[in-house]
């Protein structure tokens, strides 16, 4: 095993970690909808919220990273470039996660001055990290990009995948640098602020896990590399075609002219167009392969995957992402729906599948089955649909007590969030947060005692 | 066939991504300037020296801000330079407390507490606030609640204690009125201000 | 005419996508599998993606430009599913030759 790769088995040790510490503060942020007053004045909704957002982003990230690690050696044939440093910066980014969350915990926030944003909590959503470890992560991802680039050129060789993983490093990295900035105009800051988080989540994340996926697919089915990349690029194509202006969506209500409105709900309106594509060649080769391979869960959240992603991103994303709804479902839970849905199908899953992948060539498993992924598999689906399906129900009532009939005041909000269906939805999602959690704990028992197992009859394998 | 060759495919991402991204270019530029402040769409800090209402526009079918003529914060006519360093102030407390991770701005962040796009205009502030906290103004009443929010206890959910001194809750009251004069399009949909209740 | 409110207007639009997502899943195992059943159900659903697009415009408050979008998108959905399976074969078959 390269040297890359045992790197890349710790990235993904910290994935799965901060994955657990994400469902955790999830399921505190859950009870203090349900429990008036839960933690109040000690870690209060907006820290726990942070902790579920934060560990989220970083989770994924770390995912990414492993993923790439673990395929780019076998890419180009050789150890990547400057692989200790990337070590030495894993550990880094672990300390300073470690220390971020613990200011989060302990300190909290601080007052309205500069020191506050360098080193206690910056108070943008999703980028609440301090800027210190806020440079940090642009150091990381320097280094990560540092790594792919220069392993690219000492291999003298730019296969169609690195091509296009190359050209997404970039905006990855420069798009972060907003990260930094505290801008007073809340337009402005808004304006800025979305293009961090829509162009990395619907452009650069879309075409990193599209490469990743590329690489999957050669692995786990024995796909062709010739047809891998021309349908990597066909999506690159699709998403960014789309996805780009897709953003519009999100300059909708925040002061932005209004031809916001045409060109954010036109181009929203077609990113669901992708997926199905993307569901379509899932069928194709799971069928054509007949599902047989020697790693089934990371066949099957390689599926969950594209199913995922066209309920969470196509499904629920259509149902809000025309203007004259949008209205009124903007700033909800059905929202909150959508944002579960989408995240989970569009990168969780895959980066789940890729772990099962990594995890069978390290531990050098024959035949990756068994019952125990299929319990963690189906907790974790069915927990996530039950959570996104409740929250719709919650949204739905918000939006038409909150703002449809009750003009969006204070005590509109007061009344939708008093509903009897939000209240219910809402009761709902932690009960189904709780199953989802339950699944967790399987997956990760899961992947921990892969391959430690007593072996499978020899019978049963089929060859590798 | 010319579809199976992935070099077309390949030019047909390259030239997607660089059109969508010199349209989104153009377009940002464009924004930009209307959502400077004095921009089209977003009045200067000094508003907050003038009545903001916000109010049903038949001819746009939707409801805009419309602002008046003086009404004074905190008693006091703010100089361009004055409203700045408030409207400094304010975003720095909005943000080092954390407020997007219960509220939401133009409908943007957590979704535990109300949106405060409009929240200078609520109805709430004279109906309850005031006799609540014994305030004679909206603006007194609102720092009293942001200073001791634990003490006006209004609902199930509570807003904790952020430590806000009073010149970070005047900041953030500043900042909320020049906030509600934005035109958002729209949004919040079918608020009634104090005025129009 | 009932006209829906945007609760309602949302719910058809994600039934919609719905539909659009149960043809492309049916037509592609039609496909795989080879048989006139899978095609048929395939084509219901499309059948009812029309009936919700046909309520889309009867009954909801959109405007009239995102109708179009709506009965566009629509057509579109009945052409994708069958470009992208031969489109995956055209590729595949191509990768055999040697």
């Amino acid at each position: 095993m390269y040297k890359s790769q045992q790197v890349a088995l710790k990235y993904f040790a910290a994935a799965i970690v901060l994955f657990g510490i994400m469902v955790v503060a999830g399921l505190l942020a859950a009870t203090q909808y349900v429990h008036n007053g839960f933690l109040l004045n000690q870690l209060d909704f907006s820290i726990t919220k942070i902790l579920h957002i934060d560990t989220m982003i970083l989770w994924l990230l770390m995912g990414f990273m492993g993923s790439i690690y673990w395929f780019l050696p076998g890419e180009l044939n050789r150890e990547t470039e400057g692989i200790k440093l990337a070590e030495i910066m894993f550990y880094i980014l672990c300390g300073a996660i470690a220390i971020v969350a613990l200011v989060f915990i302990v300190v909290q926030y601080g007052g309205a001055n500069e020191f506050s944003m360098w080193f206690i909590n910056q108070g943008r959503k999703y980028v609440e990290a301090p800027r210190w470890a806020a440079i940090g992560i642009v150091l990381v991802v320097a280094v990560f990009c540092y790594n792919i680039i220069a392993t690219t050129i000492k291999a003298k060789k730019v296969t169609g995948i690195m091509g296009v993983l190359i050209v997404d490093l970039l905006p990855l990295f420069a798009l972060y640098l907003i990260a930094f900035a505290s801008i007073t105009n809340m337009s402005e800051d808004l304006f800025w602020w979305w293009w961090l988080v829509h162009l990395w989540v619907e452009g650069t994340w879309e075409v990193l896990i599209g490469c990743i996926m590329a690489f999957s697919l050669m692995q786990l089915l024995g796909t062709e590399r010739r047809i891998v990349e021309t349908w990597l690029y066909i999506e690159v194509a699709l998403v960014l075609g789309t996805g780009i202006l897709g953003l519009g969506h999100h300059y909708f209500w925040i002061g932005t002219p209004g031809y916001w409105l045409a060109i954010g709900g036109l181009f929203s309106a077609l990113e669901p167009l992708p997926l199905l594509g993307m569901v379509v060649h899932a069928v194709y080769d799971a069928g054509t392969h007949r599902m047989k391979t020697t790693n089934k869960p990371a066949l099957y959240w390689m599926m969950a995957e594209a199913f995922g992603n066209f309920l969470g991103g196509g499904v629920f994303g259509f149902m809000m992402t025309l203007p004259q709804i949008n209205l009124f479902s903007h700033g909800t839970q059905w929202t909150v729906s959508h944002g579960h849905f989408a995240f989970w199908g569009a990168y969780a899953c895959g980066i789940l599948s890729v772990i099962y992948l990594a995890l069978q060539k390290a531990r050098e498993i024959a035949e990756v089955n068994g019952g125990r992924w299929k319990w963690g598999f189906a907790l974790l689906n069915l927990g996530m649909v039950g959570m996104v399906g409740a929250l719709l129900i919650s949204g739905i009532a918000q939006a038409f007590y909150e703002r449809a009939i009750g003009g969006s005041t204070l005590q509109a909000f007061i009344e939708g969030q008093s509903n009897m269906w939000f209240v219910q939805g809402i009761n709902a999602r932690l009960i189904f947060g709780v199953m989802f959690a339950l699944g967790y704990g399987v997956l990760v028992y899961d992947l921990l005692t892969l391959g430690k197992r007593k072996a499978v009859q020899p019978a049963l394998l089929r060859p590798a | 066939m010319i579809t199976q060759d992935p070099s077309f495919w390949r030019a047909g991402a390259i030239s997607s991504t660089v059109v969508m991204s010199i349209v989104l270019i153009f377009l940002t530029v464009d924004s930009l300037s209307a959502i400077a402040p004095g921009g089209r769409n977003v009045p200067r800090y000094t508003v907050i020296n003038q009545a903001i209402d916000y109010q049903f526009d038949a001819a746009r079918n939707r409801s805009v801000p419309v602002i008046g003529g003086e009404q004074l914060l905190f008693g006091r006519k703010y100089s361009e330079k004055e409203a700045q360093a408030l409207m400094d102030k304010g975003k720095l407390t909005i943000q080092s407390r954390a407020c997007i991770d219960c509220h939401t701005f133009f409908g943007n962040g957590a979704y535990y507490a109300p949106d405060l796009t409009k929240a200078w205009l609520d109805p709430v502030w004279k109906q309850m606030w005031m006799p609540m906290t014994q305030s004679n103004t909206r603006e007194e009443a609102m720092v009293k609640f942001l200073m001791d929010p634990d003490k006006y206890p209004t609902w199930g959910r509570q807003m904790p204690n952020l430590r806000i001194t009073r010149v970070e809750a005047e900041a953030i009251v500043g900042y909320l009125k020049w906030m509600s004069s934005i035109d958002a399009n729209g949004f919040p949909f079918g608020f009634k201000t104090a005025e129009t209740q | 005419m009932m006209e829906l409110g945007p609760i309602g207007t949302a719910l058809l639009l994600g039934i919609f996508v719905l539909f659009a997502g149960c043809y492309g899943l049916l037509y592609a195992i039609a496909r795989l599998k080879e048989r006139s059943t899978w095609m048929n159900a395939a084509y219901a659903c499309y059948a009812l993606q029309v009936v919700v697009t046909l309520l889309i415009v009867a009954l909801t408050p959109l405007t009239l430009g995102w109708q179009l979008l709506v009965i566009v998108s629509c057509l579109a959905y009945f052409k994708l599913p069958a470009i992208a399976w031969s489109h995956l074969e055209l590729t595949h078959s191509k990768a055999e030759v040697p």
